[in-house]
């Protein structure tokens, strides 16, 4: 397929032109591509990003082009620049580059990519398997204290309550599996 | 000219049934597993990778009190080659500076990698197309494990990995397989493509990124979330029973329909490395990888499979340089593995 803003070059990327709602998809050359996206950043709107082979590196491979499909769709919407995991720190923009997450808690911080990126990688959304038990007690505690903590900022205290004494039961459980180990 | 041998004929089975014989030359199950409240390796400071490491060793000690476990930079350089060329640790896990260890039980059929991609890829090895003993020595040994650690996991995506291509199962099965016979008839390019359509890896002998050398692959899951690690493990076996069938046939046909392409290329590599007085490891295993197919097929005197199998690890840089007790430069291997070879080939004969 040929450019279709100078319909002279195949093809190689796709941009979008204008803004929301009349936003148009194009298919464009590498170099086209560029002079859009310096002409939208003159102009102050986000720029469309090339995705690979524009600055002169090799063409990403696969797991690149599936990161990179993600953060195409849902980049669109939130900045690149935007940081961050809130527990190591690294930038959205770092984690791209090296196909590599900064600790178990980035799957939180860019749950809108990895939804993606993870389908894109495996066809399935939903672990089926091991369940290691100790582990999914941590887990069950932590959803029950960030819900403990948004009922009492919210001051519904009887869910507090309920809360509170379900993360009790919990406690008394592991507390019993602990003395069997 | 006719031979007149059935590839089949010296075939073994495994507890499962399925033809394994030499072509399965072995298989490997691996479970990464992560520490909730710790970057992963590539993040963290040699300080995090240490204390990772402390924590690993502290549960191993606990749990398979008979393991090795040993920081990788503890090992000389050779020793770490000899690691990685007996497949118990990756290239990146030699390379990897501060924290990086490893365990492994006297029998090396477990070995632990600790602070390679992910904290812990706990790897169990078995014969043939054994994935499911592998599969299941490992798990124990990480059911043990963690009583002692604590696991990033979450009910949606099951065990949390540094690359998501590994969350969920955290399971890799991979049989590596000696696909000579396909190769000759010119097939292993539709086997591969094939395998990849069903969405599974297929690599060189090395692992990721490395090329088939000595046609030996390995064919592995890609998917390792949405199925659970029985079903994963029975699939990969599966498929790979049905690769060395299909290795089987076009040894069938070599025989029946072509044998002189399969005798020359076993008188070839015979003569090579019989005269040859400079080899490198590479081009070594393509012709061992000859030698071993003329083996399995008793094509040649004096010369087993298993024979084969043992140069193919004793000719590479780190088993070579151990073997001679000194360390040598590139040059001087290539000369004295072609010696070494000269020694071991000297009195094999083709019978046809």
């Amino acid at each position: 397929m040929k450019c279709e803003m100078c319909h002279k070059a195949e093809a190689e990327t796709a941009i979008r032109k204008g803004v929301e709602a009349d936003a148009q998809e194009l298919y464009v050359c590498q170099a086209c591509a560029r002079k859009a996206a310096r002409r939208d950043a003159a102009a102050g709107t986000q720029a469309p990003v090339p995705q690979s082979g524009s600055d002169g590196m090799p063409p990403a491979p696969l797991m690149g082009m599936i990161l990179d499909a993600a953060f195409e769709i849902v980049g669109r919407a939130i900045s690149l620049s935007e940081p961050s995991c809130p527990v190591c720190g690294i930038l959205r923009d770092e984690y791209r580059k090296r196909s590599r997450l900064g600790c178990p808690a980035c799957y939180a911080a860019f749950a809108k990519e990895l939804d993606t990126a993870v389908f894109e990688l495996h066809r399935a959304t939903q672990h089926v398997g091991k369940t290691p038990e100790k582990a999914k007690a941590a887990w069950q505690r932590q959803q029950l204290e960030n819900a403990l903590n948004d009922a009492v900022q919210g001051q519904r205290y009887e869910e507090a309550i309920a809360l509170r004494d379900q993360l009790k039961k919990l406690a008394e459980q592991e507390g019993r599996q602990g003395e069997a180990v | 000219m006719m031979l007149s041998l059935d590839p089949g004929v010296h075939s073994k089975k495994t507890r499962a049934g399925i033809p394994a014989d030499d072509i399965a030359m072995r298989c490997r199950v691996r479970l990464a597993r992560n520490l909730a409240d710790e970057r992963f390796p590539d993040w963290a400071t040699e300080h995090d990778r240490e204390r990772v490491f402390g924590k690993v060793r502290e549960a191993l000690h606990a749990e398979a009190p008979g393991f090795r476990v040993e920081s990788v930079a503890a090992f000389e350089e050779q020793d770490r080659d000899v690691l990685f060329e007996s497949h118990l640790i990756s290239k990146d896990l030699l390379e990897r500076a501060a924290g990086g260890g490893v365990a492994y039980a006297p029998d090396s059929s477990i070995c632990v990698m600790i602070n390679e991609e992910d904290h812990l890829r706990i790897q169990g090895f078995s014969a043939g197309l054994d994935m499911l003993g592998a599969w299941q020595a490992a798990d124990a040994l990480d059911t043990r494990l963690e009583r002692h650690l604590d696991y990033a996991w979450t009910p949606k995506l099951g065990y949390l990995t540094a690359c998501p291509s590994n969350v969920g199962t955290g399971l890799r099965a991979s049989g590596m397989l000696h696909l000579l016979g396909l190769r000759l008839v010119g097939e292993i390019e539709s086997v591969v493509r094939g395998l990849e359509r069903m969405r599974l890896l297929v690599r060189g002998i090395g692992g990721e990124g490395s090329e088939a050398a000595g046609q030996i692959y390995q064919i592995s899951n890609m998917d390792s979330l949405g199925s659970d690690e029985a079903a994963i493990v029975r699939r990969v076996t599966r498929i790979c029973a049905e690769v060395v069938q299909q290795e089987y046939n076009a040894r069938a046909r070599l025989i029946q329909e072509s044998p002189m392409v399969l005798l020359d290329c076993l008188a070839r590599s015979l003569s090579v490395l019989q005269n040859a007085r400079l080899l490198a490891t590479v081009e070594a295993l393509e012709f061992l990888s000859a030698m071993r197919l003329g083996a399995s097929l008793r094509l040649f005197t004096r010369l087993k499979v298993a024979d084969v199998d043992k140069l193919i690890l004793l000719m590479q840089p780190g088993h070579l340089q151990k073997g001679m007790g000194t360390a040598l430069t590139s040059d001087e291997r290539d000369e004295r593995r072609s010696e070494f070879l000269r020694r071991k080939m000297a009195s094999v004969r083709l019978k046809c």
